[in-house]
């Protein structure tokens, strides 16, 4: 018989209560501070086929939701009670998604029966490679990026592995982190085994059974239903993180979403080749994995907030992850850092359902500032300190019915400040200042938030600055229904001195005594035509620093004068503002991304992703760069934008590497 | 020998227990609040314990009083208008808070106003560095153009919140002495005087609720000692504070941050107490009322404690006794989704319009609804005869979820009370997990005006074999303000590495707050009496960035033994998080120290024993497990030690109706709290 909806709800209880019990356990008895603050980490219950089915509401990280343990679990071949599963290579299941993600399964017997598995994973400071943390862009390949154990049993019926844990912790940096961590992960999956025997006891096997897949089902109707108020159509919408490596070329993720009754199809088939630079995203081609789908989930939740997540919810949608892309890089492509490149996707997804759902999500958030940390050395004490500052994080977008959250919300409404006090008091640092950036957030008639922004100076010779997930200082987010882009992010050092320099999307800067760092995230994007925005709307702005006069005056129209509003030259100032408007309010893009699509049209971008796929993994990104400067190398006036120039510019290249000519007869054979 | 009395004002009553210290009998009732006049209910619940009781103002000789008047005025939003001064270039601290949403799975998630809106916030250039060095002084200059500024924008209050304030406090009290001297009518209030707690936001939050409330609650408390003396109470007044304890009215004037989660507080004081009475000294209290329950860890008879306590929108930061609310109450309303899902909660009928069957204008079905339906309560008056109970309104109310999920009536309503005590484990197991505490080894004390109707579900769901009922649950709260001690805390923020060299600075600090302690409750509280001094302090393993408050022994810190100091933490560490590393660095970040100075606590009378079986009012029909069953209705009053009766039974009192399920025996202890316990799953 089936699961009654009554007892649906009440097991639904049940399975949360367990899966934030994991959480807690978790939290409260993890060593590293990294765990306990950041909170990088998820636990729930999957079923035998790896489909979650509970997970925590209020800790851990919001990216992870629906995480398909399958291929990860089928690596092993027999389990038995007593045991615990570990992996944390990006390329053995799929379930991992860059190596400090340490992931750990513990399979749960009922008489004998493998009812389910309670799951977890952290985000270990440290797994050793290259270098400390083990992540940065410059990164090549997955071996550099620290040791890996694919799938193997850490516990084999309650033992420990020793050889397990002594080859991990022979390769990292700070072993007893890793270890006091591992060990919070296992009392976390003990704590859902634990959960689970009590459910069990307390509905029966079979209702556990029957619920287990019950709440998948519910999940996947919920989402169904969400859907089918999507209209039918095909959407598409691209965006670009400013670099596809250090100093390196923009890389493109394109979607087209197909949505088509209670279905969606996402093909990511005009995106970016793999890159050489670890900001891949490996999913293993698995249409439905989680990281891809971060925004997928947050749609379903706007549209029904009373939706279960769990896997559930990803079984309406398929995605195109072509082999070798970006999207699904090809062993062993490094993979580290692909924060940055998710966020990125994240934003594409959501202008995806911006078009399909006008007027119902924000613009961009204000995405792009780093995750921060300095280390320094103690002028007193001669010791070496290190410690995380602030996240520069940004603003939530406009949407149709108020302005955006400042400094934080939307997409990145997770992460905590860390108090200056306590920066200040940890090391010998100097805040010079910290708050909300004026005028970063795009005009609209509903204001995108604002960026953060910060200032610091150190007090000691040879510090070091980490800056990870640095992006849009050249792409802003982008606003909707006429709203403009937010500003771009920025990392200064000596501001407005005259030994300033531009930093751009650096991620880690050596500074010395009297030198200071400025870091600012973008703005969100604003949403509706800034001049429709109510005139003392944008005085108020004003008055509380958000918005400069200049700003108000140039961007809104709005003049003020002493104070207020002087009406007369506003209303002339918005009506010439309207006046050179261009066309319909859709997207609005920076000027930036104006002039690099007005050379990089779709028509563009989709013949040079048809030239390069038809390339062995290997040669694609080799022939972006050398494409991209080939562009890059003509004058202004002769960068055409069209497919026929492209092609022109790839035979060249194969002119003068015979190889690639080569290698591409091969592949198309 | 007089009349002890503890009032505390709730959303819906005023609540009233005095205690005859002759008899030791408890007396209780409650009136109606009157948010509309506060104040005015403390005299009607004066002149009813003389009408009711004959106890005359005059025979009053200790009085306690827990009020919400702080927050509701966050709440509401109707504090004073304030302006804040930060350190330049720091000025958005309110605006930021520390970043997190509320809910990070919500794209469209807003943060609350901030109390001071952003062009009342000034930056004033001195800096104090984390060392507490000055980098730049005030300039008095600066400091009177701002305030000048503030005040031409209609600030009748500033608070002074600089950086680093938590190590030197000098600039802040500079800010405050310039402008008392050019603006003596303006109040100013400084973050390291309402608590110097490292933080910036947080301390600044504090300081600007203290800022918020403090002109309100001080009138407030004005009118009240004036009706007080006016009615011939000779007592003087107390209040009681969020720390669990009380102080004379005429300091909660000026300390007015100190007492804004009172009640709450002074509820859990009552339960501890309780909890020690009925032998039960571990315990979780459940309190629910209409909108939420309040739900807090009893241990050793003790309350915890905790920091970070929501008010309204925004957390406060001061010591407070720790209560975990949640969504869900008596009036939490019932509905069926699209997909033939039923839910309850978090949406709420409150106290107004309330519940379908109090026929006060609620339609929608509630918790009580379903109780309703199912006959466990309306069998017998509620509220002091302030409630009555329509179960057709109820009937009605639960039909149209019925309809909905297309089953009769009774079993929607059961329906209802499995979701919602789902949806409360769900909650409670959170805290618990938390905790790390194992709920079988707790008894649920259940209170408010729901709590006894519901406890014996929900102990049942999380495995508790016990369920104590309080002889008044209706009351707790000001029971709680009766036994509360006087109490204040201090804390001073050193930021040392524990080596034997930084003990010569813990121990002044110590010997500093000992001295500010003694001389708080000698001369601010005006108690000359016997006291306790307990010292404690926040450590941590260098590199972590949260805290353990560890309780400290007086002679090890006296005798400078550090070993013993790490050793305090190492253990509370391995408590807290079950492990910790001996060779670790340790860190102390705050000192602290509590003075506490016993109140007399009043001694219960026990009952005479029961000289014959528990006698039901009558029979009543009920639904449980889906049949139609005729079900002991007792009388609260009725049952007396010895006596005992299994479920499916229903106990009336004035405050509340219990529910004993089946599978539940109950017998009553010699102070007539009920024990609930679960010898049966059913």
């Amino acid at each position: 018989m089936a699961v009654d909806k009554v007892t649906l709800q009440i097991l639904a209880n049940h399975c949360s209560a367990a899966a934030e019990s994991m959480a807690s356990t978790l939290l409260r008895t993890a060593h590293s501070t990294f765990v306990k603050e950041t909170e990088d980490f998820t636990t729930g219950l999957a079923d035998p086929d790896g489909k979650t089915f509970a997970s925590p509401y209020e800790l851990g990280v919001t990216w992870f939701v629906g995480l398909d343990y399958g291929r990860a679990l089928r690596c092993i071949d027999r389990y038995e009670d007593g045991d615990i599963a570990v992996t944390n290579d990006p390329y053995s299941g799929f379930v991992c998604t860059h190596s400090p993600d340490m992931h750990v399964w513990k399979p749960i017997f009922h008489e004998g029966e493998l009812v389910c598995f309670s799951v977890t994973h952290v985000h270990n400071t440290d797994v050793g490679g290259a270098v400390p943390a083990s992540l940065s862009r410059t990164l090549t390949e997955v071996h550099q990026e620290g040791v890996r154990l694919p799938p193997v049993k850490l516990y084999k019926r309650g033992e420990l592995n020793r050889d397990v844990r002594d080859i991990l912790l022979a390769n990292v940096r700070m072993p007893d982190q890793n270890w006091g961590d591992m060990n919070a992960q296992v009392a976390c999956v003990n704590t859902g085994a634990r959960k689970v025997g009590e459910m069990i006891a307390r509905f029966g096997i079979d209702t556990f059974r029957e619920g287990r897949a019950a709440l998948l089902d519910h999940a996947e109707a919920q989402a169904r239903r969400a859907i089918r108020g999507i209209p039918d159509g095909s959407y598409f919408f691209a965006d670009y993180t400013d670099e596809d490596a250090v100093g390196g070329h923009p890389c493109r993720i394109a979607v087209r979403m197909i949505v088509k009754g209670d279905e969606i199809l996402f093909d990511f088939s005009e995106s970016d080749p793999q890159l050489n630079s670890s900001l891949n995203i490996p999913t293993g081609g698995n249409g439905r994995h989680a990281i891809i789908m971060v925004s997928y989930m947050y749609v379903m939740r706007l549209l029904d907030p009373e939706i279960f997540l769990n896997s559930g919810i990803l079984r309406p949608i398929d995605s195109i992850l072509p082999k070798g892309s970006v999207v699904n890089p090809e062993f062993p492509a490094a993979v580290g850092m692909r924060t940055l490149t998710t966020l990125r996707l994240q934003s594409v997804l959501l202008g995806a359902f911006a078009q399909a759902l006008p007027g119902r999500l924000p613009a961009a958030c204000g995405d792009g500032g780093p995750l921060l940390n300095v280390r320094t050395t103690d002028n007193r004490t001669g010791r070496k300190l290190m410690a995380n500052l602030n996240p520069i994080s940004g603003g939530a977008g406009g949407t149709a019915r108020r302005g955006g959250a400042e400094g934080s919300g939307a997409n990145f409404g997770f992460l905590k400040n860390t108090p200056i006090e306590i920066s200040e008091a940890e090391v010998p640092v100097t805040i010079l200042g910290y708050g909300l950036a004026r005028d970063s957030g795009g005009a609209g008639q509903n204001r995108g938030g604002l960026g953060t922004e910060m200032e610091f100076e150190v007090h000691a010779p040879h510090s070091f600055v980490t800056a990870r997930n640095r992006d849009r200082s050249r792409f802003a987010p982008w606003g909707l229904e006429g709203g403009e882009a937010g500003k771009t992010s920025a990392f200064l050092l000596n501001r407005g001195s005259n030994r300033e320099v531009d930093l751009g999307n650096t991620d880690i800067v050596s500074i010395d005594p009297g030198d200071r760092v400025y870091l600012r995230s973008a703005g969100a994007g604003g949403w509706g035509r800034p001049w429709t925005r109510a005139a003392d709307r944008v005085l108020a702005d004003v008055r509380r620093g958000f918005v400069s006069q200049a700003a108000a005056e140039a961007e809104y129209g709005v003049v003020i004068r002493d104070g207020v509003v002087d009406e007369p030259a506003t209303t002339a100032r918005r009506t010439a503002l309207e006046g050179a408007a261009s066309g319909e309010a859709g997207f609005g893009f920076n000027r930036a991304r104006r002039d690099y699509e007005a050379v990089w049209t779709r028509a563009a971008y989709e013949a040079f992703v048809r030239l390069v796929g038809a390339l062995p993994v290997h040669w694609r990104y080799f022939v972006k760069q050398k494409l991209f400067s080939a562009v890059e190398a003509l004058p202004p006036e002769q960068r055409r934008g069209d497919p026929a120039q492209l092609y022109a510019l790839f035979d060249a290249l194969a002119a003068e590497y015979p190889q690639l000519a080569a290698a591409r007869a091969q592949a198309a054979e | 020998m007089g009349y002890r009395v503890g009032v505390d004002i709730g959303g819906t009553f005023a609540d009233f227990c005095a205690f005859d210290e002759a008899t030791g009998a408890l007396r209780t009732l409650k009136v109606l609040s009157r948010p509309d006049a506060p104040g005015s209910e403390v005299m009607e619940g004066i002149r009813q314990l003389r009408s009711r009781f004959g106890i005359e103002p005059a025979q009053i000789s200790y009085f306690t009083h827990g009020t919400t008047v702080g927050v509701n005025t966050v709440i509401q939003r109707k504090g004073v208008k304030l302006a804040l001064l930060t350190t330049a270039r720091f000025t958005d601290v309110l605006e930021l808070a520390r970043l997190k949403m509320p809910d990070p799975y919500d794209l469209l998630a807003v943060r609350p106003a901030p109390l001071i809106p952003k062009d009342m916030v000034f930056g004033i250039g001195g800096r104090v560095r984390a060392d507490g060095g000055e980098d730049r002084p005030i300039d008095r200059a600066e400091v009177l153009a701002v305030a000048r500024e503030a005040r031409a924008r209609g600030a009748e209050g500033i608070v002074v919140a600089l950086l680093n304030a938590y190590r030197n406090p000098a600039q802040e009290h500079a800010v405050q002495a310039i402008l008392r001297a050019e603006m003596p009518d303006l109040q100013v209030y400084c973050s390291a005087d309402v608590w110097p707690v490292v933080r910036e936001y947080e301390r600044t939050i504090t300081a600007v609720i203290h800022g918020y409330v403090q002109a309100r609650v001080a009138h407030y408390l004005g009118s009240l000692q004036q009706a007080l003396a006016r009615e011939g109470v000779p007592a003087v007044a107390q209040v009681t504070k969020s720390n669990g304890g009380v102080m004379s009215a005429e300091l909660g004037k000026t300390r007015c941050a100190q007492m804004i989660l009172s009640g709450t507080a002074s509820g859990v004081i009552g339960a501890a107490h309780v909890a020690r009475l009925s032998g039960f000294p571990d315990t979780l209290s459940l309190d629910i009322g209409g909108t939420s329950a309040d739900i807090a860890i009893i241990r050793d008879g003790q309350p915890q404690y905790g920091v970070g306590e929501v008010i309204g929108d925004f957390p406060i930061f001061l010591p407070t006794v720790a209560v975990t609310s949640i969504g869900a109450g008596g009036g939490s309303i019932a509905a069926v989704d699209e997909l033939g899902v039923l839910r309850v909660g978090p949406e709420s009928a409150g106290s107004t319009p309330g519940p379908a069957c109090y026929g006060r204008g609620g339609e929608r079905p509630t918790i009580t609804d379903a109780m309703a339906v199912l006959g466990f309560i309306g069998q017998a008056e509620l509220g002091y005869g302030a409630v009555t109970v329509d179960r057709a309104r109820a009937v009605a109310a639960v039909g149209t979820v019925a309809h909905a999920m297309g089953v009769p009536v009774e079993q929607a309503a059961e329906a209802i009370i499995r979701i919602a005590v789902s949806g409360m484990y769900l909650e409670v197991s959170k805290l618990i997990s938390r905790a790390g505490i194992d709920p079988r080894e707790f008894a649920l004390q259940a209170f408010g005006g729901a709590g006894p109707m519901l406890a014996c579900f929900l102990a049942a769901e999380l495995g508790m074999t016990h369920v104590v009922v309080p002889t008044t649950p209706g009351v707790l709260s000001a029971l709680g303000g009766l036994v509360a001690d006087v109490k204040n805390d201090f804390i001073r923020t050193v930021y040392l590495d524990l080596e034997p060299a930084a003990m010569a600075g813990i121990q002044a600090g110590f010997a500093q707050l000992g001295a500010d302690a003694r001389r708080w409750l000698a001369e601010e509280q005006g108690h000359h009496g016997a006291f306790r001094l307990v010292a404690s302090a926040d450590m941590r393993y260098r590199g972590q960035s949260y805290e353990i408050e560890t309780a400290l022994a007086a002679a090890d810190i006296d005798a400078g033994r550090t070993a013993a100091l790490a050793e305090a933490f190492h253990a509370a560490h391995e408590r807290m998080f079950g492990h910790c590393d001996r060779a670790a660095a340790v860190q102390v970040i705050n000192l602290r120290m509590i003075i506490v100075a016993d109140s007399p606590k009043p001694a219960l009378a026990r009952l005479a024993a029961a000289t014959g079986p528990a006698a039901p009012l009558r029979h009543v029909d009920v639904h449980v497990g889906g049949a139609l069953r005729a079900v002991p209705l007792y009388a609260r009053a009725d049952l007396l030690p010895g006596h005992d009766f299994s479920g499916p039974a229903i106990i009336a009192q004035d405050d509340t109706t219990t529910c004993v399920p089946d599978g539940f025996t109950g017998t009553v202890d010699a102070y007539g709290h009920l024990i609930l316990t679960l010898t049966a799953r059913n």
